[in-house]
Parts: C-alpha cells; structure tokens; sequence
C-alpha cells in the first residue's frame, strides 16, 4: 500500500478550521516557549542537585540551591502549561504522526503521565527535605531529576515515531503478526542528547540573568552575585560548545547542515556564545535565546515537514472548514485578555521581586493599572460566553 | 480499494484502553474541581479578610494553597493533558473529532490556563509581599479565570454526549457544538461540586490547623460545612435539570441501572448531609483522619461511579454522536462534510478498509480465520469489552460465550449489524467477517 495514500487517509474528516501554515506557525512559536521551561526545569533541577552536596561547606551554595530549587519547581509548573499548546497544534495538522505514535507507544504514554506526577511530586518533597536539612535530600532530588528525564526521553519516542511514518507498519505489526501492546520505543540519541544538552546553556544565561535583576537589591552581597554570575557564564559557553557540536552532528545525519535555516542557527548560536561570555547585558542575550530558541524549533518542523511531504502528506491541501467564530474568540481572548493578564502578573512579580518587604502598587501604576484592566477583562470575558451562549441556544432550540 | 482513517489500535488485556482514561479522568476531576472551587474559595476570603482586617484567613489560604499546589497544580495539571494522552491512544478519533471541531475552544483554554498557573503562584507566595487590594485583585481574577477553565471545557465535554440539537450537524459550527441544551445544566452542577470540594478540601486544612489555633481550627471548618452543604444543595439541584437533557441513548441506558444509580446519590446525598452537618454544629469532631477519609470516600463512591456512568451513557457513541466508540463514524455531518462509513464497512469489510491490516490477514483463510477473529473482535469491541477470560469489564467471552458459534453470529447479524441495540454501534460486516468473529469469541470461551 502507497505510504502516501496511508497518511493522507487519516486525516481528519471534519477537516481543519483554518490554515495549516497558521497551526504551523503556531506550533513552532508554542514549542519553543514550552522547551525553554524544560530544559530550565532539568538544568536548574541538576544544578541544585549538585549545589545540595556543597550547601553544608559553601555559603554560597546555601543561598543558591534554594533558589534553584525554586525556579525548577515553577518552570516544571510552566513548561506543563506551556506543553499543551503545542500538543494541540500538532494534532490539528500533523494528526496522523501524533495518534499513530500514541497508540503505537499506547503503554508508555500511560507511564509518562503517572511517571510525570511522580517525578514533579518527589520534586515537592525534594524542596521541602532540603529546606528542613535532612539528609535525604540529594537522593530523593537525583530520583526525582531522574524520572523527569525519564519523562523527557518518553516524549522524545513519540516526536521520532511520529515522524517515521515508513516504519509505522512495522512498528505496528513486525512480520505481519499484529502487536497491540504499545510498548513500542525509538529513539534518536544525537538528536536527544543535542536538546538534552542545551539545559546547560539555557541554566547558564538564567543564573546571569539572575544575578543582573538581584544586583539592585542590596540584601544580596556583590561577591555572591559574582559567583554566580562566574558560574552562569562558565555553563553558558561550555554548554553552548557542546551543544553546538552536537547540533552540527545532528543536521548531518540529517543532511541539513548547510540549510539556511540550519545556518542561520549555527549563526544565532555563535552570537549567543559572543554575549553570554562577554556577559556585558544578559537581558540581550536572553533576547538571543528566544531566537536561537524558534531557528531550532523551526528545524524540527522543518524535519518533519520533509519527512511527511517527502512521502505525499499534503499538508498546506489538508481540507479547511472556516471557523470563524471561535478564532476570534481565541484571538481575542489570547491578545487582549491573555497579554493584560500576564502583563499584570509578571509586572507585579518584577516589582515584589525588587522590593525588600511589601511592595504597594499606588494608585496609576502600571500593577495598579493592569490589574484594573485585567478584572475588567474578566468580567468582559464571561459576560460576553453566557450572551452568546444563550444566544446561540435560543437560535437552536426555538424552531425546534 | 477504499481507506478509512483508521489508526493502530491499543489493547490493554483484563481492563482495557478505555478504562486507563477512566481512571485519569476520576483522578483529575477530583483534582481539577477542587482548583475551581478552591478559587472561589479563596476570593470569598480574600475579601473577608481584607473587609474585616483578619490576618489569620490568610494564613488559612496560605496552607490551602500550598497544598493545591500539590494536588491541583501537579497531579490536576498533569492529568488534565493525561486524559487527553490515554484518550489519544484509546480512542485516538475520537479526540481527533474534537479537536478539530473545537481547536480555537482549547487554545481559548489554554491562555486561562496560562494564567492561572502563573496566577496561582503570585497568589500564594506574594501574599505578604504584595498591598492587600493589589493581592484581592488578583484573587478575584485567579477565580474568574478558574471558572473560565470550566466555562470553555464543558462545552467540549458535552458534546461527546451529544450536541443537544441537530444545528451542529447542519451548519459544522463548533458554537453550535458547543452551545447544546446540555451545556449550561452541566456546567452548573460541576459548579456546584466544585464548591462542595473546596469545602471538603477546605476542611482537611482546618482540622489540621487545631494544634496550633483550636478556635479558628473549628471557625473554619464550620465554614467550610456551609461552604460544601451549598455546593452539594447546587450539585443534586442542577443533576436533575443535567439528566433531563440528556439523549434517548442515555436514558435507555439509565433506565437499566436506574435502581441502583438512585441508591448510590441517596446514599451519598445522606451521608455527606451528616458529614457537613457534623462540621457545623460540632466542628471539633472533624478530625484531619476523618477530613481525609471522606475525601476518599467521595473519590471513590462518587466520581468514580459518576465518571463511569457518564461514559457508559455516551454509548454507542465518544464524540458528538458521530463517532462511535470503535472509532467507526456512524452518521453523516453535512455541515462538515463527514461521511457515516457504516455502509462501506458493510460492502466491503473492515479487512479491506482498515489501512492497519497487515496484507497476510486480509483474505480470511481456515489457517488465520482464529486469528483474523481475534484482530476484527479487538477493533470491533475492545473498546467497551474486556476481551480476555475474566476481564473485568462487560467481559465479551461471559456475555457472548454462552450463545454458541453460530448463536454469535446471529446476534452479530440481527442485532448489532441493524444497529438494533440502543447501546452498541450498528457493526455491518460481510459474512466471512462475522464468521472469523464468531469463530474467535466461541474458541474463547470454552
């Protein structure tokens, strides 16, 4: 049977409410956000790890680990979150890699989730042991990096799998004797250890970050902030000539090593290595990131887009049923409230996080103001859903 | 040949696919309405707090949030994708059906969420590092976002029940979808539940608090035996209105188990009344054990029930009345321009229009007839049935067994081939292929 005529089958009947190069865009974007948490949540997991067996000896330490711990704790939160939408997205376009790789893998999707809930609660009690002391802490922290790492591997089968899709058939029924067992695994380790290495960098140009935003405050001493800076530094440009060596090896394998957009990265990465070890503004770098961030994002999907139209997956034909009601919803709902929202929240988190004590945001300040606007909002938002959902029932209901 | 957009399928011996999303699905709903109601909660409060200048509540929602961090914001957040993970891989068109009728719905969703797990952090940890007003605002918009999480997923759920009226499948419209007679009494009564959760919740973290503040310990958790009393008064309030829009399939399927579904919220609705009474008038008897216990105890006699029965109810269909649980879609959308696949499967056969079939079973041969048997009756039925002897549930060998080969057959012809049973999918097979099903289940359950 013709592969292409295999993928194109499964395409949803219903079809697609808008434009696949929008899902494309969209998928890129919300994955890049949602990897720039993973791999924080693992390197500053790993890095507090290590920070708890010096935290006894090393004053240093002793503030830092905490912290790291912290910020793990959120960016796990985070990166769940931020998961989701690129789960969507792919879904939409890409249905038949997706479905195909989860029921292919069906058991170890049921693992991943209960391995997720396990890691990130140990995590909890990896924050707590360590706050109390107790001496545990580094082994309940390593099991818990581990199983997250665990989860992180799973999630990499399934984004091989489902771009394999001349393999699928023989993953499925190996020698034509079906096997519904869902146990089904396939990596690709140049690929895994590149993303897996970029924790390091990533943490790096966090922790510069870090010291910059705490040197205004004058509880944190200069030569802490130093040596943490140092360290930054030091894992930012070891890290990124790590990463940048197993990049290069992956488009290889790939042959996609002189591809603009491949270039472009190794470009991105090259500045990146410049500013994170001259460190002069670590807010650029962190600019630098985001970018070198959606080139790496955009050469998954760019894989991905070679495979599948390589074998007759006609992605920009996928069949279109215009939505419009519900993507100006989302539109709406994602610029207007979305934006506020979160303006409000991070504004509010950049004031309380540079005051020493209880910052008050007075009357017309930006917090003040955003928080306003974001109640109202709120109240717009659900005005507006029960309007409209009476509306539509009423059209419904009264010729029936 | 013609191709349907079948996908692998995923077989979990004993207790089948469907029964792990069950499973998710019971657990995050615990945790998921309790991170609503628990926000509602919190608004109320926050602003009692801050009208009545009393210090010590925020202490309460301090301890209450650190534990829905635990249990909302990692096992509820989790789960929540988790559900859609296992339903991938046990119903994978199922979810493709609502995915892509209500994508924008759950990009919508996502900005809430967003918002609510950066939210629930500032909440917590900025509680005595931000101005009260500043710090109500945000409480009060944290609950306006939670409730939005609900406001835009009910709608989605719903419609795997059905869409409540035929515009959907006229127009393709995912408003029409979403907006069906059932949506708003459902979105009431899981209101209405989240508020009793928040209260039971609520009253684990008070009893827990007694060592240290007796007084404020039983003030608490008197309040929250108000708290769930309402919720559970809007709760039993909204499940009768909830149960009158639901489908004819429903109803017939409710009919069978009407007695003992009746006996169960009886049971419960007299059991919680006593539990909540007892935190009013006695609160000093709600010991963090028993707080604990009967956390447990609604998990697992109410929601598990309760999920179980929602999902028997949709039978014989997952999403919108369209698509049936084995994946095959039953009815034409011309408003999508979706095709019932019913009549293809009947000309010609499951074998031929699955892409999944390895070619060696295509033909049916005395030498594979047991074993493409096996293959069509875990593509047909494995979704509702166990298949296996002594699976657990609706155990296809002990229903079907009994009938005999060609008793089998018959039954599969007359009954579910017409589409006869109000609760099983209308399977037309050529006769070849009821003749290896047949041949299986009977060799099965010798």
């Amino acid at each position: 049977m013709e592969i292409s005529t295999f993928v194109n089958v499964m395409r949803d009947s219903a079809g697609i409410p808008f434009y696949p190069v929008v899902f494309q865009g969209l998928y890129v974007l919300t994955w890049a956000l949602h990897a720039a948490f993973v791999l924080l949540a693992l390197g500053s997991m790993g890095l507090s790890i290590y920070g708890s067996t010096q935290q006894k000896s090393n004053p240093y330490w002793k503030i830092l680990t905490p912290h790291l711990i912290m910020t793990g704790k959120i960016s796990v939160s985070v990166l769940i979150v931020l998961g989701v939408a690129p789960l969507l997205f792919t879904q939409v376009i890409y249905d038949s890699g997706w479905y195909v790789a989860n029921t292919l893998s069906g058991a170890w999707v049921f693992i991943f989730i209960y391995a997720l809930v396990i890691g990130y609660m140990m995590y909890y009690w990896y924050q707590s042991a360590n706050k109390k002391g107790s001496s545990g802490n580094t082994l309940i922290g390593l099991i818990s990096f581990a199983i997250l790492v665990f989860c992180g591997v799973l999630m990499h089968n399934f984004a091989v799998e489902a771009i394999s899709p001349t393999k699928w058939m023989d993953w499925y029924a190996p020698n034509g004797v079906v096997d519904n067992a869902g146990w089904n695994m396939h990596l690709d380790l140049i690929r895994l250890g590149f993303m897996v290495s970029l924790m390091i960098p990533v943490t790096g140009i966090f922790m510069q970050n870090y010291s910059r935003f705490l040197s205004t405050r004058e509880d944190f001493e200069p030569k802490y902030l130093e040596f943490v800076t140092n360290l930054g530094t030091k894992m930012a440009v070891i890290g990124l000539i790590i990463s940048a060596g197993l990049f290069a090896a992956w488009m290889l394998k790939e042959n996609l090593l002189l591809h603009p957009l491949s270039l472009a990265t190794v470009v991105s990465v090259v500045i990146l290595l410049v500013l994170a070890a001259k460190n002069t503004n670590s807010y650029i770098t962190t600019g630098i990131l985001v970018v070198t961030a959606l080139l790496i994002s955009g050469v998954r999907e760019l894989i991905r887009y070679n495979v599948m139209s390589g074998i007759g997956y006609d992605l920009y034909g996928y069949p279109m049923n215009l939505e419009w009601e519900t993507i100006i919803m989302f539109l709406l709902t994602f610029v207007v409230l979305g934006f506020t929202g979160i303006a409000f929240i991070l504004t509010m988190a950049w004031k309380v996080s540079k005051t020493k004590g209880i910052y008050t945001a007075t009357e017309g300040s930006a917090v003040s103001r955003l928080a306003n606007a974001s109640l109202t909002l709120f109240i717009l938002w659900i005005l507006v859903y029960f309007g409209w959902g009476m509306v539509a029932l009423f059209k419904n209901t009264m010729g029936a | 040949m013609d191709l349907l957009g079948f996908y692998p399928l995923f077989y979990v011996p004993q207790i089948g696919s469907a029964w792990l999303m069950g499973l998710t699905g019971a657990i995050h709903i615990m945790a998921s309405h309790t991170s609503v109601g628990a926000a509602l909660l919190f608004a109320f409060l926050a602003y009692k707090a801050q009208k009545e200048n009393r210090t010590d509540l925020y202490d309460y929602m301090k301890r209450y949030g650190m534990f829905l961090l635990i249990f909302s914001y990692v096992i509820g957040s989790i789960t929540g994708p988790g559900i859609w993970y296992t339903a991938t891989a046990a119903s994978p068109r199922g979810i493709s059906a609502l995915i892509h009728n209500f994508v924008w719905v759950w990009a919508t969703e996502w900005v809430f969420f967003v918002y609510e797990v950066l939210g629930v952090f500032a909440l917590i940890y900025f509680m005595d590092k931000v101005d009260r007003k500043t710090h109500l605002k945000l409480t009060y918009t944290f609950a306006i976002a939670s409730v939005g999480t609900l406001a835009l997923i009910i709608g989605i759920i719903s419609f795997m029940m059905w869409p409540g009226t035929d515009a959907y499948y006229t127009t393709g419209s995912a408003s029409d979808a979403f907006f069906g007679t059932n949506t708003f009494p459902h979105m009431f009564l899981r209101i209405g539940f989240m508020i009793m959760m928040s209260g039971i919740i609520g009253m684990i973290i008070s009893s827990a608090m007694r060592k240290e503040n007796k007084e404020l310990s039983e003030e608490l958790t008197q309040k929250m035996g108000w708290v769930s009393l309402l919720g559970g008064f809007v709760t039993v309030f909204f499940f009768m209105w909830y149960i009158d829009t639901l489908p004819a399939n429903a109803h017939a399927l409710l009919g069978m188990a009407k007695d003992s579904i009746i006996m169960n919220r009886v049971i419960l609705a007299i059991l919680f009344s006593i539990y909540f009474s007892i935190a009013i008038m006695k609160p000093q008897w709600v010991t963090r054990t028993l707080a604990i216990t009967m956390m447990f105890v609604i998990g697992i006699v109410g929601v598990w029930p309760g999920e179980k029965l929602r999902e028997t109810m949709r039978k014989p269909w997952v999403a919108g009345q369209y698509v049936y649980s084995n994946q095959i879609i039953g009815r034409d959308v011309p408003g999508k321009g979706i095709k019932s696949e019913v009549d293809l499967i009947a000309t010609q056969g499951l074998l031929n229009v699955n892409p999944w079939i390895p070619d060696r079973l295509r033909t049916i041969t005395p030498e594979n007839k047991l074993e493409v048997g096996k293959l069509l009756t875990r593509i047909a039925c494995s979704n509702c049935h166990s298949l296996d002897k002594g699976g657990l549930y609706r155990p296809l060998m002990a229903l079907a067994g009994p009938m005999g080969e060609a008793g089998i057959k018959d039954y599969m012809k007359n009954v579910i081939g017409t589409g006869s049973s109000p609760y099983m999918p209308k399977i037309a097979l050529p006769d070849e292929e009821y003749d290896a099903i047949a041949a299986y289940i009977a060799s099965q359950a010798k």
